[in-house]
């Protein structure tokens, strides 16, 4: 068992590295290759002053005690938050060859932890390099095998939780009661554990006063102290190999946790569960992905049950023009296809911050951070929202067959993408704005009138939808330009070249951004001068400089659209993404 | 109805469908078939606009694709042998969308009918992830049928279809047809190609092997007289 698969590791090894070589003759995935070499040497090799958390001014406790907090928050998270979908994440082609092969479950498993461990390692050496600040000694890759270690158990612990989530299942417990029941058990730990403790948190508090090498210290104590200490003594006993300073510590260090390893193998090994037909089904699902991405395809979702469709925010008409339906068709995905947790947290984390602030002395705080958090989101989904709303060419690339066979003018269909994320990013930062504008509504800020909080409240919105426009068009035009170079799906994800392409998309796409400015700003700046001309003074000044950058952008964007129509038009997707031929 | 005239594709040096001339008239299924990497799929794209030919015409319903796109489209219905569907627009909403791309103008009262016909009334509401695959197959194609296309393209129709999916395929194909669209049929399945088509195009390497009726083709070349579809399909293409 372990010689095959350590034969499978090896000769994937090879035959990929033999594949990506062949794909660099091509220039693109050259330049893409050199860019991302020089990426990684900037990240990771570098000579740049001393190492993170390498000799810094903090005491090892220190380290110890963070990485006990941050694997204990892990842990909890894998409890609360983790799905009982995939325990271990088999391959289709694993599922087929080795459910079907004349082996134990257990030489299943042990074939799978074996056949994870490369990419565990490398992850392992990649983070310790992330922090060596270019120096490598040779004790370093001591904390490599160290990390390598919780990685390791992270990942059986991974599959335990699963295996006991998908057991709890398959005896009627659903998934809230789950959620409930890990939640209880956890509150009750850390509640029970800040009541024994509770004496002991001014200490910490005092000595974190002092400063933060005494503050470690006593929170590393507090940490060690009774019940609590029997709690992490697991993770602290697996994290500290890891912070080992040298061999001799390093070795002292392992056989406890070699000890937390074992147990965690003992515990997935010996469970009653069988994993085998949920991960037959989400290898079959993850094939029915491949496949879609490999045929240019949208592939099914990730995982889970099939969704219920939210109705839909508006109802089509089934007459009227074709652009206003593909741009509905866009805000729908991106209406069905958005959770409402991470909005929701959101929301909690900005009433949770403002509701803080308010708790000063000076009366009015919470309100004028939640006006400067409400303005700051509105001008973060101007800036970066084009970058994270993809429901339109980047997403429809994927049914590029299915568009060109519409009886569509290209720069309608490109106006109808582009303008699907717009709409929704338009909204999002007008609510933004105007909600900013409503809460400073409720107190006074010296030198600055309601009268200009509504100039600034006008120029904001005024400009960011033609902002918003273009900054989707040229994401846009990256797609249509360099199909290849957008992630598709597993067999372009990865690889050093792959960052490179990303890394020359991006800048490109800040260039061509910066290009498409400047004459907007020149227009501002004369309309400004016009404006003053006229009589227009102060902040109101930016309502006729933003109605400049607006049309100066939208007149830019009308150009792009119908350019990009035409790109689209000629454009050939069995050529460009290749996998559509068939016979 | 489907006219093309000297179709040729290349991808760089190869020669993907080459010089292909051939017609269909309403009323008539066309049978497209040919080995592996013959230049079928290849064939149908560019006659659906989705590819750019290197060179020749093709012209739908006395439209020039090359230079009138958007009304020869209007003209054509294409099911690929996947049904290509949006994943958050509802069974309803792909009609009502497809209503809006082709211009149907009685989309209202068509949409239930053509919902009712193809048993999808109960899933108006479902999202194509809630839909088996028969299921998505008859949504591609109430899409497909919406707008009353003249021309209509099918590439392997049956595949991942139950017998009674493949029957009702096999159906619709043989109704739209009697109503007079012009029908093109890829596959590799030489029975159903049997059954449903009127006349057959066998492509080889991208070129034209043989047109015609079966029994025109085996006029032809007298040596295949008295033999299979199969045995003929294999003595034409030589594999």
């Amino acid at each position: 068992m372990i010689g095959a698969a350590l034969y499978l590791a090896r000769r994937s090894l090879v035959n990929g590295i033999r594949r990506r070589l062949t794909r660099l003759r091509q220039p693109k995935y050259m330049v893409g290759f050199a860019v991302g070499l020089l990426y990684y040497y900037w990240l990771f090799i570098r000579p740049r002053g001393s190492a993170v958390g390498g000799g810094g001014t903090l005491p090892s406790s220190a380290a110890e005690a963070i990485a006990i907090l941050g694997l204990g928050a892990l842990v909890a998270m894998g409890w609360l938050f983790g799905s009982s979908r995939s325990p271990l994440v088999f391959t289709p082609a694993e599922t087929h060859f080795l459910f079907t092969a004349p082996l134990t479950r257990r030489q299943v498993l042990n074939f799978k932890l074996l056949r994870s461990q490369l990419a565990l390692f490398l992850s392992s050496l990649l983070s310790v390099l992330l922090f060596s600040g270019g120096h490598f000694p040779a004790t370093r890759i001591l904390r490599v095998l160290g990390l390598w270690l919780v990685f390791a158990t992270l990942q059986m612990h991974a599959g335990v939780t699963a295996l006991v989530r998908q057991s709890l299942e398959e005896h009627g417990v659903t998934a809230v009661r789950r959620r409930l029941g890990a939640f209880v058990v956890l509150a009750a730990i850390v509640g029970g554990a800040a009541f024994t403790l509770r004496g002991q948190f001014a200490v910490v508090q005092a000595a974190f006063i002092a400063g933060p090498a005494s503050g470690f210290e006593a929170l590393t104590t507090l940490l060690h102290r009774g019940a609590l200490g029997v709690l992490t003594w697991p993770l602290a006993v697996l994290v500290r190999p890891a912070l080992a300073p040298d061999i001799t510590g390093f070795a002292a260090l392992l056989p406890a946790a070699l000890l937390v390893v074992a147990v965690h193998y003992i515990w997935l090994v010996r469970s009653s569960v069988a994993f085998e037909e949920v991960a037959v089904e989400s290898a079959e699902r993850m094939a029915r992905r491949i496949a879609a991405w490999r045929s240019g395809r949208r592939p099914p979702p990730a995982a889970g049950a099939a969704k219920r469709a939210r109705p839909p925010l508006t109802r089509l008409a089934p007459t009227g023009g074709p652009v206003r339906a593909i741009a509905w068709k866009n805000v729908q995905a991106e209406w069905r296809g958005s959770g409402v947790r991470i909005p929701v947290l959101i929301a909690i984390g900005v009433i949770a911050v403002a509701w803080v602030a308010s708790l000063g002395k000076e009366a009015g705080t919470g309100l004028q951070i939640l006006t400067m958090l409400l303005a700051l989101f509105g001008a973060m989904a101007v800036v970066f929202g084009p970058y994270g709303l993809r429901n339109d060419l980047r997403s429809d690339l994927q049914l590029w067959d299915l568009l060109k066979s519409y009886p569509l003018r290209g720069p309608d269909l490109v106006a109808g993408e582009a303008l699907g994320p717009v709409t929704v990013l338009t909204g999002i930062s007008w609510a933004c704005f105007l909600g900013a504008f409503l809460v400073s509504l409720a107190f006074e800020v010296p030198g600055f009138s309601l009268a200009e909080r509504v100039a600034v409240l006008l120029a904001a919105a005024i400009a960011s939808p033609a902002l918003l426009c273009v900054t989707t068009l040229i994401q846009n035009a990256a797609v249509l330009f360099f199909p290849a170079w957008i992630t598709l799906g597993p067999a372009r994800a990865a690889g050093v070249e792959m960052i490179g392409q990303r890394l020359v998309t991006m800048v490109g796409s800040q260039v061509l951004l910066v290009v498409a400015l400047i004459p907007a700003l020149v227009m501002a700046s004369v309309a400004i001068a016009i404006g003053g001309l006229a009589g227009v003074t102060g902040v109101w000044l930016a309502v006729p400089g933003a109605l400049a950058v607006a049309v100066t952008l939208a007149f830019e964007a009308r150009l792009a659209v119908a350019w990009l129509g035409r790109v689209f038009e000629r454009s050939d997707p069995a050529a460009e993404i290749g996998g559509l031929g068939g016979g | 109805m489907i006219e093309v005239q000297g179709l040729t594709k290349l991808y760089g040096s190869l020669v993907a469908v080459d010089d292909l001339s051939f017609s269909v008239a309403p009323g008539e299924v066309l049978g497209l078939v040919g080995p592996n990497g013959a230049g079928k799929t290849t064939t149908l794209r560019s006659l659906v606009g989705i590819i750019r030919p290197t060179r020749g015409s093709i012209r739908v319903g006395g439209h020039d694709l090359e230079t009138d796109p958007v009304e020869a489209k209007r003209q054509l219905a294409f099911m690929p042998d996947e049904p290509r569907l949006f994943e958050y627009l509802t069974v309803e909403e792909h009609l009502r969308f497809t209503a809006r791309l082709y211009g149907v103008q009685d989309a209202e009262g068509r949409i239930p009918a053509l919902l009712r016909e193809l048993e999808l009334a109960e899933k108006t509401s479902a999202l194509p992830d809630e839909l088996s695959r028969g299921m998505k197959q008859k949504l591609a194609i109430a899409c497909g049928l919406l707008h009353e296309p003249t021309a209509l393209l099918f590439d392997e129709p049956l595949t991942g279809l139950d017998p009674a999916g493949m029957r009702r395929m096999k159906q619709t194909i043989v109704e739209r047809a009697r109503h007079g669209a012009a029908v093109i049929l890829s596959s590799h399945l030489l029975q159903l190609v049997e059954e449903v088509c009127t006349r057959v195009l066998v492509i080889h390497r991208g070129r034209v092997v043989a047109i015609g009726t079966i029994a025109e083709i085996v006029a032809s070349r007298p040596d295949l007289q008295g033999r299979s579809l199969e045995e003929i399909f294999l003595a034409l293409t030589g594999t």
